[in-house]
């Protein structure tokens, strides 16, 4: 499942646009665009086998093609990351609905946001347990009720008073995440569970938070994120993503969705960050990404990756982790999957 | 120079509607808080010590919509969020509808200094402060008979007249200590008749809650839904660090133009790097206080 465009000079050029992290469009025609992340972590070459990584790049195409039929149509940046983000939470290699993390008590409890860049308008849910589709609840949140964030039981009441129908815990719980949850529990037992939020704490192993950000046919933009959060999470913890302005943004000039050590992006307000860098210093979005990926995140020990759109269509796919599952799709032609530093 | 300032709220604070008694009430509170906050400034403590001490005092009285005293649920229950910022390292901790933490800002102040997160809600938190030897309080600790009224009407669909002490308020803190540190807290039960498990603007870091030392440090109150979606906290300080605004008007604008173009209202409190205080509303009042090493001292409702 590499990139459907076989000719050797498109692939080149593709590998070039991919390196450089953002790719300048003429301001002509606006084209639609959509660019999704699968996680950052420890994701790197030698640690993968070939059916993993297959079936890791299947999943983001099928997400990719997903938000990016949405565009094609004419349809909305907001339903087309909605539909990315969607397919994404169904699919259980990726830490968000079925197959997300679990906390302390072997259970999900799953987070997510979304944004629409044209309102601004955003809705978000922290702590569900029974929503199968956490982005369509906070998309919810968004349209039909006047708040932004709802966590826990309440916002599952509001689940049921809109029609959504619950699923058992049991749903998202998956072999795979019980024996990482048996596996961090046996490490935690040698670290104090309330030690304090160390300066530069160890690289966690992966954080597969999904999102997508899109840009349609009339100029919006949309992001949207979703997630398990940390394995083993004790205490009610809500990461950057359900938190507008840390893990999701969108504005009229620029769209983000990170994945990464959520607290580390909730202090530096990551995702508006940038926004604010383009829009303020007159960065371009590359340049703000990185800065906040190389220098501020980094300086304080914060490990992950973003991507982000802007209205002109120039995208960044980021990141100071190992690796982080991405893919973008617009409609000059580009479709790039990658996982790992070195663009592919 | 070192300085604080406070907030208990922003709103309709229609003179005619608050008695003489009612409004000596609120500054006399003001006061104490003020007074609990500036005393740790000046035998020479921290900023974050002394937010602290003021969001506490605001939250251990009834007057104001945070701790005892807060707005209920429509399910008649007090939900409280809290967050605490720490200029220095931007170091953050917040806490989200939690029923039973008498001082929820003392909560959020042990997540950033004992948990390895930044916010934790509900029962969750609850559990991390009994690990962290909380006594946890009865919800009926916060619930007194004017806000218990205030539902009522609310529920009736009667619109609460005057919104005294403002229902959609929040109370909060910014200091800069000696060191030129800078640090930010806020404290709120939320809107009466809130749907349970509500989060506004307090407990998000960035929207109600910001401090950076080298530029400012905020709190905000208002209608929460608008101020974090304009990530209003950490929108005043990119304004002031990236555009080079005054924080005054950082403030006004976010207030007057960006906030007002997206139909929200609410107030804002800031400190910049100089000690230099900022209060702003764009509802008809705002309870408010602020002191400094170099004079300044008022009490402000209207």
């Amino acid at each position: 499942m590499s990139r459907p465009h076989s000719n050797p000079l498109t692939s080149l050029a593709l590998a070039a646009a991919v390196l450089l992290r953002a790719a300048p469009l003429v301001a002509a025609d606006p084209p639609v665009v959509i660019v999704i992340h699968g996680g950052a972590g420890v994701i790197e070459r030698a640690r993968m086998t070939a059916e993993r990584e297959a079936s890791y790049r299947a999943g983001l195409a099928a997400a990719l093609d997903a938000g990016y039929a949405v565009l094609e149509g004419g349809g909305s940046a907001l339903d087309a990351v909605g539909a990315a983000v969607r397919t994404m939470e169904d699919d259980p290699q990726f830490n968000a609905g079925r197959g997300a993390v679990l906390n302390h008590d072997g259970i999900c409890e799953l987070d997510a946001a979304i944004m629409d860049g044209s309102g601004p308008r955003a809705g978000a849910v922290a702590g569900v347990r029974h929503v199968k589709n956490p982005i369509d609840l906070a998309r919810l949140v968004m349209d039909n009720s006047p708040h932004v964030l709802l966590a826990g039981q309440g916002a599952e009441e509001f689940a049921l008073a809109q029609g959504v129908v619950l699923v058992p815990e049991s749903y998202f719980i998956t072999p795979l995440r019980l024996r990482e949850l048996e596996e961090e529990k046996r490490a935690a037992a040698s670290r104090p569970p309330t030690a304090p939020l160390p300066i530069r704490p160890p690289a966690p192993k992966g954080m597969g938070t999904v999102g997508a950000v899109a840009l349609d046919r009339t100029g919006h933009l949309a992001a949207a994120t979703s997630t398990g959060g940390i394995s083993n999470k004790l205490y009610g913890r809500i990461g950057d993503t359900p938190i507008i302005g840390a893990g999701t943004y969108a504005g009229e000039s620029c769209a983000v969705s990170g994945t990464g050590q959520g607290e580390f992006y909730i202090r530096q307000v990551v995702a508006y960050d940038i926004c604010a860098m383009v829009q303020y210093q007159h960065l371009t979005l590359a340049r703000a990404v990185e800065v906040m990926m190389h220098d501020k995140l980094k300086r304080t020990g914060g490990e992950g990756g973003v991507i982000a759109l802007d209205h002109d269509g120039n995208f960044a796919m980021d990141f100071n982790s190992a690796g982080m599952h991405r893919g973008v799709r617009d409609s000059r032609g580009r479709r790039d999957i990658a996982m790992y530093r070195d663009a592919n | 120079m070192y300085a604080i300032a406070i907030h208990g709220g922003a709103g309709a604070v229609p003179r005619a509607t608050l008695s003489p008694e009612r409004e000596q009430r609120y500054r006399a509170g003001l006061e104490a808080a003020l007074d609990g906050g500036y005393a740790v400034l000046e035998r020479g403590g921290s900023s974050l010590d002394a937010v602290t001490a003021a969001v506490r005092v605001l939250e251990d009285d009834p007057c104001f919509n945070a701790g005892r005293g807060a707005a209920l649920t429509r399910d008649g229950a007090a939900e409280l969020d809290a967050a605490i910022m720490d200029g220095r390292q931007q170091r953050a901790g917040a806490v989200a509808s939690v029923r039973h933490i008498k001082n929820p800002v003392e909560l959020a102040r042990r997540v950033m200094e004992k948990s390895r997160h930044v916010l934790l809600v509900g029962a969750g938190a609850e559990e991390f402060a009994l690990e962290e030897g909380f006594c946890l309080v009865p919800n009926l600790y916060f619930r007194t008979p004017e806000r218990q009224s205030q539902l009522e009407h609310e529920q009736r669909g009667e619109r609460v007249s005057d919104l005294v002490p403002p229902t959609r308020g929040t109370v909060g803190a910014v200091a800069c200590d000696r060191d030129g540190n800078l640090a930010a807290a806020t404290s709120t039960g939320g809107m009466t008749n809130k749907r349970p498990g509500r989060v506004g603007d307090s407990p998000i870091i960035g929207a109600g809650t910001y401090a950076k030392n080298g530029v400012c440090a905020v709190s905000a109150t208002g209608h929460g839904e608008y101020f974090i979606r304009a990530v209003a906290a950490h929108h005043v300080c990119a304004a002031v660090e990236y555009r080079g605004l005054t924080l005054e008007l950082a403030i006004a604008e976010l207030l007057h133009d960006i906030l007002r173009g997206l139909g929200g209202d609410g107030g804002l409190i800031g400190v910049d790097r100089g000690g230099q205080i900022v209060m702003d509303f764009s509802t008809e009042g705002m309870y408010r206080g602020a002191r400094d090493s170099a004079g300044r001292s008022e009490i402000a409702i209207y």
